[in-house]
């Protein structure tokens, strides 16, 4: 640790200074990519939080987008932690327990130390966030790997651990809420106490020192091997992860499709993805195709023998998909009808009904005019787009 | 060898008649039911389009309330496109408009089979089932 703020704090003369004290200058603290790093992740992380918390589920395509661009960010930042400009290195903020608690101890007689880069309490703060910020891009990531089966690690994550992610994700969102939230208070608090405006200086980059204060050289940016430990990084991890990529979906059957099941089942509604009931339910159904929903659906003998069998082999049970997972479960003697599924029902009772009875929709059985990746039975929530009319 | 004349001399009628368009297959299943409608009726003199056309406009009784007629599905226009209960397209009825529309004895039978239990609560006739189809091959 650098010991920057003792020979500036022997002065010690800051709180009963002015802004307008000719015996002010301003120095840079925060250095340009620092700075742009901090907005661009307030804005990447408050983007994923509106899309993630509060728009419909659809928005989740942006979400995942703020994600990555956040990953992108914290790679830099630990990057920058390195060979970033004195105040953004790692060894200019890390601070003894017993410094921390003294500062904290300042904070509650309302006469805190004044530091110019991270103070303590501010630099636990930032492992905080930056630690509660990798979990957010992991669980998400192990998310959507495990639920929608898409991104990187599909081919490596069952549909359990990404549930289980998603409740810690969600967690964790709530852990950073609170975090932000005691962020911007210490922020409005510091700037206060030592009326030094904190936010301002996110911008400019400038803090306040007085004039007798000694500032040691601070150490530069070392951006070539900034700029090489980024491309490494990002080149390995991309590499990486485009490779995990590549491996299929865990627990997605390939070639789900069966012609004659398209065919005969698919002239009257969707051809519906056979993960969408058990394969009870789908027994139960071929078994009563004479009365098919006040139709008469009945099969020649070896048609229906054909369709049994695929839809026995690729039924709900066979996929480890959130369609599959959640689908499987039927009420007990229900109807063998996939909109009658508690999962189905959970899903689409806040919508209203005039949306199904929309021209392009015309029926609850109709996926696909919402759902537009229906046939291949993932119904991602970024593939939902609900028609107008 | 007489095949090639036969599709030349029905070509022709068509042309001439601007009616009814041809297929060997689908002229093989009217012949079926023909032969059906003459066991079941020895005045059996053949099929007609009128009547096809007013058993398909026709309301019927017996079979599902929300389909009682074959309109209810197919729409008015048998050029046009029809709409299943689950708003799924059904190509127009019209050979017209789909050529190969009462080739497949084997689908024809299944989807007769079908709709007359919906919309009439009993199987067809084979005499309707032949009015309905040189209906339709007039379209």
């Amino acid at each position: 640790m650098r010991s920057l703020h003792v020979a500036y704090c022997a002065v010690c003369e800051l709180h009963t200074m002015t802004k307008s004290d000719p015996r002010y200058h301003r120095v840079l603290v925060w250095d340009f990519p620092t700075r742009v790093f901090h907005w661009l992740l307030v804005a990447a992380t408050s983007v994923a939080f509106i899309t993630g918390s509060i728009l419909p589920q659809w928005w989740l395509g942006v979400h995942r987008g703020a994600g990555y661009v956040i990953v992108g960010l914290l790679v830099f930042r630990f990057v920058w932690a390195a060979f970033g400009s004195e105040f953004s290195r790692l060894t200019n903020f890390v601070y003894s327990p017993s410094e921390t608690l003294d500062h904290l101890r300042g904070i509650l007689l309302l006469s805190p130390r004044h530091y110019l880069g991270h103070n303590p309490a501010g630099a636990a703060m930032i492992f905080a966030l930056a630690f509660v910020l990798c979990g957010l891009v992991v669980t998400g990531l192990l998310t959507e790997a495990g639920e929608e089966k898409i991104g990187p690690l599909a081919g490596i994550t069952s549909y359990a651990v990404g549930h289980t992610a998603k409740t810690i994700h969600a967690i964790l969102v709530g852990i950073l809420a609170v975090m932000i939230a005691a962020h911007v208070a210490g922020v409005i608090a510091e700037s206060l106490l030592t009326r030094e405006n904190l936010v301002a200086s996110m911008i400019t980059g400038r803090k306040a020192l007085p004039e007798r204060a000694h500032l040691p050289a601070p150490r530069p940016p070392r951006w070539r091997a900034a700029s090489a430990s980024c491309v490494v990084v990002i080149g390995v991890g991309a590499l990486t992860l485009a490779l995990l990529g590549r491996l299929p979906p865990k627990g997605v059957p390939a070639a789900a499709v069966n012609a004659a099941y398209a065919r005969e089942c698919g002239a009257c509604h969707s051809a519906f993805h056979p993960s969408l009931l058990p394969a009870a339910s789908w027994q139960k159904m071929l078994g009563t195709l004479d009365q098919h929903f006040g139709e008469d659906a009945s099969l020649p003998a070896p048609v229906l023998a054909e369709i049994a069998e695929f839809l026995a082999t690729h039924a709900a049970e066979a996929w480890d998909t959130e369609i599959g997972i959640r689908f499987r479960t039927v009420t007990a003697n229900g109807p063998p009808q996939i909109t009658a599924t508690p999962a189905w029902l959970r899903k689409h009772a806040p919508l209203p009904e005039a949306w199904f009875a929309r021209k392009s929709v015309g029926s609850k059985s109709n996926c696909s005019a919402c759902h537009r990746d229906a046939a291949s039975g993932r119904f991602d929530d970024s593939k939902i787009f609900v028609p107008k009319e | 060898m007489r095949k090639p004349l036969t599709i030349l001399i029905a070509l022709a009628t068509t042309m001439f008649a601007g009616a009814t368009l041809a297929d060997p297959a689908r002229d093989a299943i009217l012949a079926k039911f023909a032969a059906e409608a003459k066991a079941a009726d020895p005045g059996f003199t053949g099929f007609s389009a009128a009547r096809g056309g007013a058993f398909f406009r026709a309301s019927q009784t017996g079979g599902s309330a929300e389909t009682p007629s074959c309109t209810s599905c197919h729409g008015a226009a048998p050029q046009d496109a029809g709409k299943t209960r689950a708003n799924k397209a059904i190509a127009p009825m019209a050979v017209s408009k789909t050529p190969d529309r009462f080739t497949d004895s084997d689908k024809v039978a299944q989807w007769f089979d079908r709709n007359c239990k919906g919309v009439a609560g009993r199987v067809c006739t084979p005499l309707e089932k032949g009015d309905f189809i040189t209906f339709m091959a007039g379209q």
